[in-house]
């Protein structure tokens, strides 16, 4: 037994167990059951190889457009939802009036189920009587009235629009929780020595925030990947596929029965989680020394 | 310590009553359905179901886009309710519901001679009876039309394509939009495809019969090809509106009372159904001609609806069997057709129809009959919300109509092989 541990290491065989058997195992399962041919429509089980991964990375299928789509809502709502969180974060971090009351406004939408928000969106973006394209005709801007969630060019942009209003409150909250642990003393030096508010951000406050920003990014591309409430509430997947992401295509493939080919898309998913998380730790590893 | 004794024994005495009151408490059985196929008036049965028998009804009312993922869910992961809701029809209560397994045989119940030969075959497999019919099968989705519009513009009903574009032509250029359609709900919009098949069959006959022999695909039909481009094109020429995409279909008919549409796909409840919204607005109004796209005259006919199923692993199977046995009796059978404005009957024997004098002349008026291609043609149905999806690719411009004829035959295909169809061996 190692002397510095506190522990002996027979104190992890319990969670260690649990993790096994209600995480690893169904896991890989999972992938076994993409080698087959398992559906709702037979009773027999066959292995088919990787016929299902030809099937998925096929032209004839949508199943590329959704991992397409699935990536570029990572990637988009990651990006825009850390600028704006941490945009937010540092006004929610001075002086202004009612601060607590702003902070709460702004937290408030991630606390709402998204399929609570997706209702009142789709009820918001309806393009004839819903809220915005009513406010933008009260206003005399027609022109930028849009069939926000039923035309396939901006449909997925409106997607990303609802979730990135629905998340950002709560990658606000870790950042600001991430400016209220850097010292004083480091603006005050910077007071001294002349510097302004744009040097304190990015000579301070910045360098001091990017293991927070690998928290909320880790956080942020983890949920991305995984998105389906709000796709599903809002679109459907629709107009046509053009919102579906892959997390709609499994639940259609396991409601039409084709189990195998569900299994097939959360396989590769699972392997695309695999490597980004793997980079993602190495970085935040590097992230965690920060040298002003 | 007396006391305490005695406490002890008050509260095991009420433990005891609190747990006999929950072996005698009521039962509850549970029942998903898409919306709209549970009436109000159903509504009330199971209300005076409850009074007769202390078995209570839980409705659960799933939006129509999402239901049929819901419940293959359900069933593939043995999560069901007492009992389910599906569309019916020979091939999908083997392919896609797998009744032998998933639903109780409902042969011996007491209402299973009364039902409708027809309608009985769609919902039976191996002679044995799994379904019971929860709507109207005598209706057809025909084009509805407002008379009051038609008159004003001195309409007369259309007899193909050319005059129906004509048609809807001079009814926009007076203001009015010609068709109602609601692509929001995902069932509504590829019924102007899927009725279509006696048309398909009238141009190219013995396309059903070899599409369920794989000798031929969709994409080898040149009238699949142009009745999806009759659909575009109708689109495209503004005649849907600019809300076609957002519109629902329980406002269709709002909209057509209030004028703003001229026409839309309904069934034949769908007068009396305005007239019970809209008093105004008298039943007569309303006329109906079959769907001229490739220049078709015949009518779609669909022996298959809505159904009733109790789930096989059901825990409450004898409660849910009571309740079908309830609905199916003629007085509640006659309370469901006097009291939801879309039945004028039920495939039941014993109950008394009300067709109007409009809708017998209606069905008089085109004798030539074909079987609607969502029943008439195997793996159509369990796509229909993908054929939906695929039909908006279409209207959108993102694919063609052959893209989406493959497609549909692609998803046949899958469907095929995974059932270990002999005819995809």
């Amino acid at each position: 037994m190692n002397k510095k541990q506190i522990y002996p290491t027979y104190f992890t065989f319990g969670t260690l167990i649990l993790y096994v058997v209600l995480y690893v195992l169904p896991a890989v399962m999972g992938i076994g059951y993409s080698f087959t041919d398992w559906s709702a429509y037979s009773d027999q089980l066959n292995f088919v190889g990787i016929e299902n991964f030809k099937t998925v990375f096929s032209s004839d299928y949508n199943y590329m457009k959704m991992i397409g789509n699935t990536l570029w809502f990572t990637l988009v709502t990651t990006i825009v939802k850390n600028v704006l969180g941490l945009a937010l974060a540092v006004l929610m971090t001075k002086q202004v009036k009612l601060l607590n009351f702003h902070r709460t406004v702004i937290y408030l939408p991630c606390i709402l189920s998204a399929l609570i928000v997706g209702m009142i969106f789709k009820s918001v973006l309806n393009p004839k009587i819903g809220l915005l394209n009513t406010a933008l005709r009260a206003i005399g801007l027609d022109g930028l009235c849009q069939k926000w969630l039923t035309d396939s060019k901006i449909a997925f942009n409106s997607v990303m629009a609802v979730d990135i209003w629905k998340g950002m409150g709560y990658i606000m909250t870790i950042i600001i929780a991430g400016i209220m642990a850097i010292s004083p003393v480091y603006y005050e030096a910077a007071a001294i020595d002349g510097g302004n508010a744009w040097h304190c951000f990015r000579y301070i406050t910045l360098p001091l925030l990017m293991p927070t920003l690998t928290v909320t990014t880790v956080l942020n591309v983890i949920y991305g990947l995984k998105v389906f409430d709000t796709v599903y509430s809002l679109t459907n997947g629709g107009p046509g596929y053009a919102t579906e992401v892959l997390y709609t295509g499994v639940y259609k493939e396991f409601g039409l029965g084709r189990y195998a080919v569900g299994t097939t898309l959360s396989t590769i998913m699972f392997l695309v989680m695999l490597v980004i998380g793997y980079f993602m730790i190495r970085s935040m590893a590097a992230n965690e020394d920060v040298e002003l | 310590m007396k006391h305490r004794k005695l406490l002890s024994i008050v509260l095991s005495a009420l433990l005891c009553l609190v747990m006999t009151t929950g072996a005698i408490a009521e039962t509850t059985i549970t029942y998903i359905a898409s919306q709209d196929w549970v009436q109000d008036a159903e509504i009330e049965l199971g209300e005076k179901f409850y009074q007769e028998t202390g078995i209570k009804v839980d409705y659960q009312i799933v939006p129509s886009d999402q239901y049929t993922n819901l419940l293959m869910t359900k069933l593939n992961t043995n999560e069901c309710t007492d009992i389910f809701g599906s569309q019916a029809g020979q091939f999908d209560v083997v392919t896609l519901l797998n009744v032998e397994k998933n639903a109780l045989d409902l042969s011996n119940e007491p209402w299973a001679a009364t039902l409708d030969p027809l309608a009985a075959a769609e919902t039976s497999v191996n002679g044995k009876l799994y379904g019971q019919p929860v709507q109207d099968l005598s209706a057809v989705w025909a084009i509805a039309y407002n008379k009051q519009i038609f008159n004003r513009l001195n309409l007369s009903v259309p007899t193909n394509f050319a005059e129906f574009m004509a048609v809807c032509e001079a009814i926009k250029a007076d203001g009015v939009t010609p068709i109602f359609e609601a692509v929001t709900d995902g069932w509504h919009h590829q019924l102007w495809f899927c009725e279509m098949g006696p048309a398909i069959e009238h141009l190219e006959p013995g396309t059903a019969e070899k599409l369920n022999n794989n000798t031929m695909t969709f994409a080898d039909s040149a009238a699949a090809k142009l009745l999806v481009d009759q659909i575009k094109q109708m689109v495209d020429a503004g005649y849907w509106g600019e809300d076609y995409m957002t519109n629902e279909y329980t406002d269709a008919a709002k909209y057509i009372a209030s004028g703003e549409y001229a026409m839309t796909v309904a069934n034949q409840g769908f007068p009396t159904e305005i007239n019970a919204a809209y008093p105004e607005f008298p039943a007569e109004d309303i006329g109906y001609f079959v769907i001229p796209l490739c220049d078709n005259q015949i009518m779609n006919v669909n022996p298959v609806g809505p159904t009733r199923f109790i789930w096989s692993g059901s825990p409450n199977a004898d409660a849910a069997k009571a309740y079908l046995e309830f609905l199916a009796r003629p007085e509640n059978l006659q309370y469901q057709i006097d009291n939801v404005a879309k039945f004028n009957t039920l495939p039941y024997a014993g109950v008394q129809d009300k067709y109007s004098d409009e809708l017998k002349a209606f069905y008089a008026a085109y004798p030539e009959q074909g079987t609607v291609y969502q029943t008439a043609v195997k793996y159509v149905n369990p796509q229909w919300m993908e054929i939906g999806k695929e039909l908006v690719s279409v209207l959108l411009g993102d694919q063609t109509s052959e893209q989406f004829l493959k497609n549909i035959d692609r998803n046949r295909a899958d469907q095929a092989v995974a059932a270990q169809d002999e005819a995809w061996k």
